[in-house]
């Protein structure tokens, strides 16, 4: 679209602003990562001051990567976001199935019950309570029963299905399918995009949550990895830090805190780019149909 | 042409023929008429009311009841030791503590002042952002571009407290490193009270700027180019043309954002104030959320904390309801 003199100056201007954007997006990612690479010694030489460490060093991340504390919660996240979106989906979908067939006697009340939980919240406390009284504080569960069901994506997968062509179910309820394998032959096949959108996102929520766990849980062994990361970025000098982690000697705390933040992210860099499309496309579909 | 539409539907006194079936498409849909009793469709329909349960029991336990606890609770004295039920009614006696305890005015101002700097400063940069991004003739960079700033939004509030810790951070930060550098002395942002919101929403804006494009990008994606051909053969310029074609095609969108965001006021984002705040800014920090966190769960006050929550659910809704009509009304498109 260049077509004038004043279409080429808007052209380099917007890329001028765009690119200085995503350098600045990128830049404190680079920042972290070289004082997460930078040793004790050049630290102190070069007056904390790094930016491309001269003499890189990975003991920062030795001393993280050997905290089992570590570990665990690694596992536990991993737990959470697998079993956290499975369940989900599974209780997604054929909550969407149940609410899409038009002449279900109470659908209408089923669904003002999904509509109504989007609308309003119970607040935290209530909740706890609940959750209390129910037996599941201090149980990993209480990470996945909370979110078992994502009202919004079933709003959006009940609506792909009315808008599935009337052949298919009308075929299929001829063929003499019953409602289960209706819902698993015919239903999930066609809704996998939007339910691979919906699952992707979950992943994510449940990788990077860290709240609920701080509220919910006691037992540090049960902490997903965010809020180990948590407590080791808020803990206030090197010295808590060394309540985490065995040995800190020969690395800075700054370092090491650094260090937290790149093990926090790398997971997600590393799927990030195969999965990126897909997670645009989530959003258009949320756009479109919501 | 709708008009004679409603009259087929409605004029009962005409007998309405039944409509030739169409050829192609989809058919026309008619409203369902139930051939058996209530009793039969229900049996009829039994594996789906099966296969709802888990999805009912999960609506039931983990959303209703808390709901009904909320407008239980915040009208009891909940005490240690008793249940819910035991705990003596006392009516309004927690709202009233709630406004008149010195803390919460300023914890809703701050609540309100910290929602309404997100919109000023986080509405409008995504906007524009998603304008530059749709008139990029550059296709591979553009696309490499994008695929770069949507990174942050992956990141939890823990990594971006992080990342402001590495840029902010008295000794080792790089704005400090900067500031040194040029002569200036080193400042503890994070301790400051007048950083905490530039710092909070500034790191907001960085993890979400770019994200915040993509349904922008969407509704644009949808626009005739030969609108942009026919204004060039106006004579309209790029400006011009971002004026008359691209905003009026992202406005139905702006609305509904604005919308949403609206009906978030009582929730300043609780998860981020909750890691960024600490004692020596806590004045112009403290949100409802971080303080219902606080009394709730960490002073055990239940009752208040729970009134203060609901007072702020029911504010939400009718912020939602509100702004829906309003957008309804001048975009025609709402949530609902």
């Amino acid at each position: 679209m260049i077509h004038s003199k004043a279409d080429r100056i808007y052209q380099i201007v917007i890329h001028i602003i765009v690119i200085a954007i995503v350098v600045s997006a990128i830049f404190p990612l680079i920042y972290v990562l070289g004082m997460s690479l930078t040793g004790q010694t050049e630290m102190m030489e070069r007056n904390y001051f790094v930016i491309i460490p001269h003499e890189p060093t990975l003991s920062s991340y030795e001393r993280i990567l050997s905290s089992p504390l570590i570990w665990k919660s690694f596992f536990v996240s991993v737990f959470r976001s697998a079993a956290g979106t499975l369940l989900m989906l599974a209780l997604t979908v054929v909550g969407a199935y149940v609410l899409s067939v038009r002449t279900l006697p109470g659908r209408s009340v089923m669904l003002f019950l999904v509509l109504g939980t989007i609308l309003f919240n119970a607040g935290l406390i209530p909740t706890y309570l609940v959750v209390k009284k129910l037996g599941f504080v201090d149980s990993i569960w209480v990470l996945i029963l909370l979110y078992l069901v994502d009202s919004f994506g079933l709003l959006v997968i009940k609506i792909f299905i009315e808008n599935l062509p009337d052949g298919l179910i009308e075929a299929g309820k001829i063929d003499g399918a019953g409602d289960i394998q209706m819902l698993l032959r015919v239903v999930v096949p066609l809704a996998a995009p939007a339910l691979a959108a919906i699952g992707l996102f979950s992943i994510v929520f449940h990788w990077n949550s860290w709240f609920d766990a701080m509220v919910y849980l006691n037992n540090a062994s049960l902490f997903p990895m965010q809020l180990i990361l948590k407590n080791m970025l808020t803990a206030a000098s090197g010295d808590m830090m060394s309540t985490f982690l065995s040995n800190t000697a020969g690395v800075t705390p700054e370092s090491m805190k650094m260090a937290t933040v790149i093990v926090g992210t790398l997971p997600i860099l590393l799927v990030y780019p195969f999965l990126q499309k897909h997670f645009v496309k989530g959003v258009y579909l949320g756009a479109v149909k919501g | 042409m709708p008009k004679a539409k409603q009259n087929l539907l409605s004029n009962a006194a005409v007998p309405v023929r039944k409509p030739l079936p169409p050829a192609y498409g989809k058919q026309i849909m008619e409203p369902y008429k139930p051939k058996h009793g209530l009793r039969h469709r229900i049996l009829q329909h039994r594996t789906l009311y099966l296969l709802f349960i888990p999805v009912f029991a999960y609506f039931v336990l983990f959303k209703y009841w808390p709901i009904a606890m909320a407008w239980i609770v915040a009208f009891k004295e909940l005490q240690l030791g008793s249940g819910v039920f035991d705990s003596p009614w006392v009516g309004l006696q927690n709202f009233r503590d709630i406004f008149g305890s010195p803390d919460i005015p300023n914890v809703i101002r701050n609540t309100i002042e910290i929602s309404l700097l997100r919109l000023l400063f986080g509405f409008f940069p995504p906007i524009l952002l998603a304008i530059m991004f749709h008139d990029m003739v550059t296709r591979r960079l553009k696309k490499w571009l994008q695929t770069f700033v949507y990174i942050p939004h992956f990141f939890s509030w823990v990594i971006v407290f992080g990342v402001v810790f590495g840029f902010f951070s008295v000794g080792a930060g790089f704005v400090n490193n900067m500031l040194d550098a040029l002569g200036f002395a080193r400042h503890e942002f994070l301790l400051d009270a007048n950083w905490f919101r530039p710092i909070l929403i500034g790191s907001a804006l960085w993890k979400e700027v770019g994200w915040s494009t993509i349904i922008y990008l969407a509704a644009l994606a949808t626009v005739d180019a030969q609108l942009y051909e026919a204004a060039v053969l106006d004579g309209a310029g790029p400006l011009k043309r971002i004026r008359y074609i691209t905003l009026p095609s992202i406005m139905p969108v702006v609305t509904f954002v604005l919308c949403i965001n609206l009906g978030f006021l009582l929730n300043a984002g609780g998860e981020q104030v909750l890691l960024f705040y600490n004692d020596a800014v806590m004045d112009r920090a403290d949100i409802i959320d971080t303080w219902v966190y606080r009394e709730g769960l960490a002073r055990l006050q239940f009752s208040i904390a729970a009134a203060v929550g609901l007072f702020q659910s029911v504010i939400g809704l009718a912020l939602v309801v509100i702004c829906n009509a309003f957008a309804k009304k001048i975009s025609g498109r709402g949530i609902w």
